[in-house]
C-alpha cells in the first residue's frame, strides 16, 4: 500500500505531536461548567441563558456533555469534580442519589415568584425540574393518516385496528414503560399509582410480538417511524414535533402522555454553589424559558413561560395548558421507593426488563 | 471462467461495502434538518454549515491530529514489540504477547473507567495527552497483531544471511526486516489511526470541553435528534480518504508489491 | 537452528518499550478493574457469584461470543476471496480495492445505522428491488435480527481480515504455485496443498483481530439487532451507568477477557500454536 506517504503522514504526525499543547483543565475562577445532552438545546441555552447569566455575575460558562452519571461518581471519588451544574433525568438522579453523588439545591436562591409556577413534582430535593419530555404516541402519517391515528395506548396495543409494527424503548438498565401499559389495560389516568406491576407485564407480554425494534435512542425511534419501519411508538413527543416541522411523515398525540423532566442538578462538593444556583435560577426565567421552547419544542418547566408565548406557539408544547391535562406526571417518589429486598422499583423494573428481553 | 467468477464476487463486496455511502452522500445533499433519502431537493446546506461552525471544525482537527499522532505512537511500539515477540526468545513470550493483546478485550467502557482514575491522579483529565495515551493503549494491540503476522509470512533466512555477512541488529533489522513487512506496518498504521479516529467512549470519559473530539460531538448531536451535519462530514471524510490514498498512488508510480 | 546469544537478546527487547508503555497506562486501570470485581466494603466473590448464578447474564455472554465467531467466519469467507482477488490483481486494481475496503470506517456509526434501515428496511431498497421483480410477496426482514447484526459487523470489520490476508499472500511466491503446477498439481490441489497453507499466518492475524473486536463491540448489536442479540457490553453498561454498580461491571469485564482467552489461546491450538503465540 502506500506506505511511504503513510511514513511520511507519520512523521508530520509526529512533528504536529507536541502541539498537542498543554491546556488547563479548566479555569478555576470565574468559569462554570453546565453539562447537558448536547445538540440545539445547549445551543439554544448559549445564546439565551448564558449572556443573561454573565451579564448579572461576570462569570462564564463552558458546556460539557454528555452527563454521564459513572463520570460524576469517578468525580466525587477522585475529588476532581470538574463538573458544576448537570442537566440530567430523573433515573439518573435517583442512582445519583442513591450513591450520595449530588448537592442538595438550594431552594431559597430561586426566586419565590418562579417556584410558585413550576410544579411541586419538579421541585425533588436534589433536583429542579427545567425542559419537560414526555413519553407519547409518536406514529408514521403516511401508514396511520392523522384522521386514523391510535388516539390512545389501548389502539397503540391494538395491531388489527391499527397495522404496522411497534416501536418501544429498550437499553440495558432503563425502566420498561408500565404506566404506558396499564392506561392500555384501561386504568384511568389518576389511579395509576401505585402501579400494579403484574398487570403491566401482562400488557408487556402481550406488546412483544407486535414489537419489530425495541429502539436503544431516541434519534433512532423517529427514524423507524418516519422510515416506516413501525407505524407507532412510544417515545419523546417533543422530538416527534421536531422531526413533524422538518417534513417527516410524522404525528404526535398527547393523550395519555408521560410527563417526565430533565433536571438541574449539582455535583457533589460543587465549588460555587452559589454561582451554579445562580445559573439555574437564570435558566428558570419564564422568559428566557418560553424564548427556549420557541426554538426547541420541549415543554418549560415554567408555567410563567405561557405568558410569553401566543396560543399557536404553545399548541405543540407538553406542558401547555391544554395538553398538560391529558397527560400525567411520573411518580418518583414510587419508582425510588426501595421495596422488601431494598431496590427501588427504578431499579428492580430495570433489571426484570432485561431479563425478560434476553428470554424473549 | 474462475476468474471471472471471482471478479463478480469481488464486485458484489464492492457493492455491500459503498452501499451505505452512497446512500449517506445522496442524503447528505437534502437541505432539511430530517434526514431523507431520496432527499427532496438539492443543496449543500449541510456542508456549509459543518465547514461554517467552528463546533464542528475544531473537533474534527482535534481528532486528525490526535490520530496522526497515535497512528505514530501505537505503530512504533506495535512493531517494535511485535518483532521482539517474533524474533526473541526468552521465558514469558507467550503470556507477553496475551498481555499486550488484551486491552483490545476489556470491554472498553470499563477501561476508561480505569483510566479515568488514572488521568485524574495525575491531573490529565481534560487533556490531549491523556486521549492520546488512551488511544494508543487501544490501538497497539492491533497493530501488534498485524505486524506480529506480517512476520510469519516472511522468510528469516534473509535475516540470518545478512547476520553471517556482518550486518549489526540495527542494520539488519533497517535494511532486512522492516523492508519485508513494509505492508503490515503500514496497515498497522492504517489502523490505528482509525481506531483512534473512530473512538468516543475513553473521549467521553478522560476528554472535556477542552478536548472535545468528532465522535464525541457527534455523539452530543445525536442525543438530541439525528443531526444531517453528519452525513456531510462522513462524505468530506469518504472523498479526503480516497483523494489522499489516490494522491500517494498517483505520486509514486511503478513498482506496486 | 544455533543462533548466536546476542542476537537473542537483543531482538527480546524490543518488546519493552510497549511493556514499559503498558506498565505506566494500563497496569493501574487493570489493577482498579480487578479491584472493583472483589471488593466491596470488604473482599468478596459476591460479584462473580452473582455471574454463575444469573442465567440472564450468562446469556448475553453467549450471545456476545456466537456473534462474534459468527462474524469472524464470515469475514473469513467473504475476505479471504476478495485478499486473494486483491494480492493477485494488478497493482491499479488492487489498490482500487483495497480502497473500497477502507471506505466504511469514515462514516459514523450513527449515520451508518440510518443508511442500513434505508437500504435493507422493510420498505428499504433491497426489499422493495425484489418485490417489484417478483421474487418475494412480502418484505424480508434483514434488520433488527442477527442478519441485520451481522451485516453491520462485516461491513466494518471485513478490513481487519483483508488487510492481514492480502500482507501474507503477496509475500507468497507466485513461482511456488507455479512449480507446483509444472510438477502435476491441478490448481486446486495447488491451492489446497500450497497456497493455503502459507496463507495461514494471515488467517491467524486477521480471525483473531476481527474476533476480539467483535467482543467489544456495542453499538453495532444494539442498534441493528433484536432481543436475540443483546451483548454483555448491553449489560456491562447497564452496571456501569444506570445502576453505578462498577463491581458488577468490572466483574463482567474480567470474565469476558478470561473467556476471551481461553478462546483466543484454544483457536491458537487449533491452528498450530506457532501461529498465534509464536514460537517459530
Amino acid at each position: 500500500m502506500q506506505r511511504r506517504d503513510l511514513l511520511k503522514a507519520g512523521g508530520a504526525a509526529a512533528l504536529a505531536a507536541p502541539f498537542l499543547h498543554v491546556r488547563p483543565a479548566r479555569a478555576d475562577k470565574g468559569q462554570l461548567v453546565v453539562v447537558s445532552w448536547g445538540g440545539v438545546y445547549d445551543e439554544a441555552l448559549t445564546a439565551l441563558v448564558v449572556p443573561e447569566f454573565s451579564k448579572r455575575t461576570g462569570w462564564s460558562v463552558k458546556f460539557d456533555a454528555p452527563p454521564e452519571t459513572a463520570k460524576v461518581k469517578a468525580m466525587v471519588l477522585s475529588g476532581n469534580i470538574g463538573w458544576d451544574v448537570v442537566m440530567t433525568d430523573i433515573p439518573a438522579v435517583l442512582a445519583l442519589v442513591k450513591d450520595n453523588l449530588l448537592e442538595p439545591i438550594d431552594y431559597g436562591a430561586v426566586d419565590r415568584a418562579k417556584l410558585d409556577r413550576i410544579p411541586k413534582e419538579l421541585q425533588q430535593p436534589y433536583a429542579l425540574g427545567q425542559r419537560i419530555y414526555s413519553f407519547n404516541i409518536v406514529y408514521n402519517t403516511e401508514q396511520l393518516p392523522e384522521a386514523k391515528h391510535p388516539r390512545n395506548w389501548a389502539e397503540v396495543w391494538d395491531d388489527k385496528a391499527f397495522p404496522g409494527g411497534r416501536t418501544f424503548n429498550f437499553q440495558g438498565g432503563i425502566e420498561p414503560q408500565l404506566e404506558v401499559a396499564l392506561l392500555a389495560d384501561g386504568v384511568p389516568l389518576d389511579k395509576l399509582y401505585p402501579l400494579d406491576v403484574e398487570r403491566a407485564w401482562k400488557m408487556y407480554d402481550r406488546l412483544r410480538p407486535m414489537v419489530s425494534k425495541w429502539y436503544t435512542s431516541h434519534a433512532q425511534a423517529i427514524q423507524l417511524l418516519a422510515a416506516g419501519e413501525a407505524s407507532v411508538g412510544c417515545t419523546i413527543g417533543p422530538r416527534g414535533i421536531t422531526a413533524r416541522r422538518s417534513g417527516a411523515p410524522i404525528g404526535v398525540e398527547y393523550n395519555g402522555g408521560k410527563l417526565a423532566s430533565d433536571n438541574w442538578c449539582l455535583v457533589k462538593g460543587v465549588r460555587n454553589k452559589a454561582m451554579a444556583m445562580e445559573f439555574v435560577n437564570t435558566a428558570l426565567e419564564p422568559k428566557l424559558q418560553a424564548e427556549i421552547a420557541r426554538r426547541v419544542p420541549y415543554g418549560p418547566s415554567n408555567g410563567g413561560a405561557f405568558d410569553f408565548l401566543s396560543a399557536a406557539e404553545a399548541r405543540d408544547l407538553n406542558t401547555s395548558p391544554e395538553n398538560i391535562k391529558e397527560q400525567f406526571w411520573q411518580n418518583v417518589v414510587w419508582w425510588s421507593t426501595p421495596g422488601p429486598d431494598g431496590k427501588s422499583p427504578r431499579v428492580a423494573q430495570a433489571e426484570r426488563f432485561a431479563k425478560w428481553m434476553l428470554a424473549g | 471462467m474462475a476468474r471471472a467468477a471471482l471478479w463478480l464476487f469481488g464486485g458484489l463486496i464492492a457493492l455491500f461495502l459503498v452501499a451505505p455511502i452512497l446512500v449517506v452522500m445522496v442524503t447528505s445533499l437534502g437541505s432539511s434538518s430530517f434526514m431523507a433519502f431520496p432527499p427532496r431537493d438539492v443543496s449543500l446546506h449541510w456542508y456549509a454549515h459543518f465547514l461554517g461552525s467552528p463546533q464542528w471544525i475544531g473537533p474534527t482537527l482535534l481528532s486528525l491530529r490526535l490520530a496522526a499522532s497515535v497512528a505514530v505512537s501505537a505503530t512504533l511500539l506495535g512493531t517494535s514489540a511485535a518483532i521482539g515477540l517474533a524474533r526473541g526468545s526468552f521465558r514469558g513470550r507467550a503470556a507477553l504477547e496475551m498481555f499486550l493483546i488484551s486491552p483490545m478485550v476489556v470491554p472498553v467502557v470499563v477501561l476508561a473507567l480505569g483510566l479515568y482514575f488514572l488521568f485524574s491522579g495525575a491531573h490529565l483529565l481534560d487533556h490531549p495527552l491523556a486521549l492520546w495515551l488512551g488511544h494508543t493503549l487501544l490501538a497497539t494491540p492491533v497493530a501488534l497483531v498485524l505486524v506480529r503476522a506480517g512476520l510469519r509470512s516472511t522468510d528469516r533466512s534473509l535475516e540470518r544471511a545478512a547476520r553471517s555477512l556482518g550486518a549489526g541488529f540495527w542494520r539488519t533489522l533497517r535494511h532486512v526486516t522492516l523492508p519485508a513487512i513494509r505492508e503490515s506496518v503500514a496497515a498497522a498504521a492504517v489502523f490505528s489511526f482509525l481506531v483512534s479516529f473512530d473512538e468516543v467512549v475513553v473521549a467521553i470519559f478522560v476528554g472535556g470541553p477542552a478536548t472535545t473530539t468528532l465522535p464525541k460531538r457527534m455523539w452530543e448531536s445525536v442525543r438530541f435528534e439525528t443531526d444531517p451535519t453528519l452525513l456531510a462530514i462522513a462524505t468530506l471524510l469518504t472523498l479526503l480518504a480516497v483523494a489522499v490514498l489516490l494522491l500517494g498512488a498517483w505520486l509514486r508510480p511503478g513498482r506496486q508489491t | 537452528m544455533p543462533r548466536p546469544r546476542v542476537w537473542r537478546s537483543a531482538e527480546g527487547l524490543l518488546t519493552l518499550p510497549a511493556l514499559l508503555f503498558y506498565l505506566g497506562v494500563y497496569l493501574y486501570p487493570l489493577a482498579r478493574i480487578v479491584g472493583w470485581s472483589l471488593y466491596d466494603r470488604g473482599p468478596t466473590l459476591k460479584f462473580y457469584r452473582a455471574m454463575a448464578s444469573d442465567p440472564s447474564l450468562l446469556h448475553a455472554l453467549g450471545n456476545t461470543l456466537s456473534i462474534s465467531l459468527l462474524s469472524t467466519a464470515l469475514c473469513l469467507l467473504l475476505g479471504y476471496p476478495l485478499a486473494y482477488l486483491i494480492a493477485t490483481a494488478a497493482p491499479a486494481a488492487g489498490r482500487v480495492l483495497m480502497l473500497l475496503v477502507l471506505v466504511p470506517f469514515w462514516t459514523s456509526i450513527l449515520v451508518r445505522s440510518f443508511a442500513w434501515i434505508v437500504i435493507l428496511g422493510n420498505h428499504g431498497l433491497v426489499n422493495r428491488a425484489l418485490l417489484a421483480a417478483g421474487l418475494i410477496a412480502r418484505p424480508v426482514r434483514l434488520l433488527f435480527n442477527m442478519t441485520g447484526v451481522q451485516t453491520g459487523m462485516v461491513h466494518v470489520l471485513l478490513p481487519f481480515m483483508v488487510l492481514p490476508l492480502v500482507a501474507a499472500m503477496r509475500r507468497i511466491d507466485p513461482n511456488v504455485l507455479r512449480i507446483a503446477r509444472s510438477l502435476g498439481a491441478v490448481p486446486r490441489r495447488a491451492f489446497l496443498h500450497v497456497f493455503l497453507p502459507l496463507s495461514l499466518p494471515g488467517i491467524a492475524a486477521g480471525g483473531a483481530l476481527v474476533f476480539l473486536l467483535a467482543v467489544g463491540f456495542y453499538v453495532t448489536p444494539a442498534l441493528l439487532g433484536g432481543p436475540g442479540q443483546i451483548t454483555l457490553a448491553t449489560m456491562i453498561d447497564m452496571e456501569i451507568t444506570n445502576f453505578l454498580d462498577w463491581g458488577m461491571a468490572a466483574m463482567l469485564g474480567v470474565v469476558l477477557m478470561a473467556v476471551a482467552g481461553v478462546l483466543f489461546a484454544a483457536f491458537g491450538a487449533l491452528l498450530g500454536p506457532r501461529l498465534v503465540t509464536g514460537a517459530e
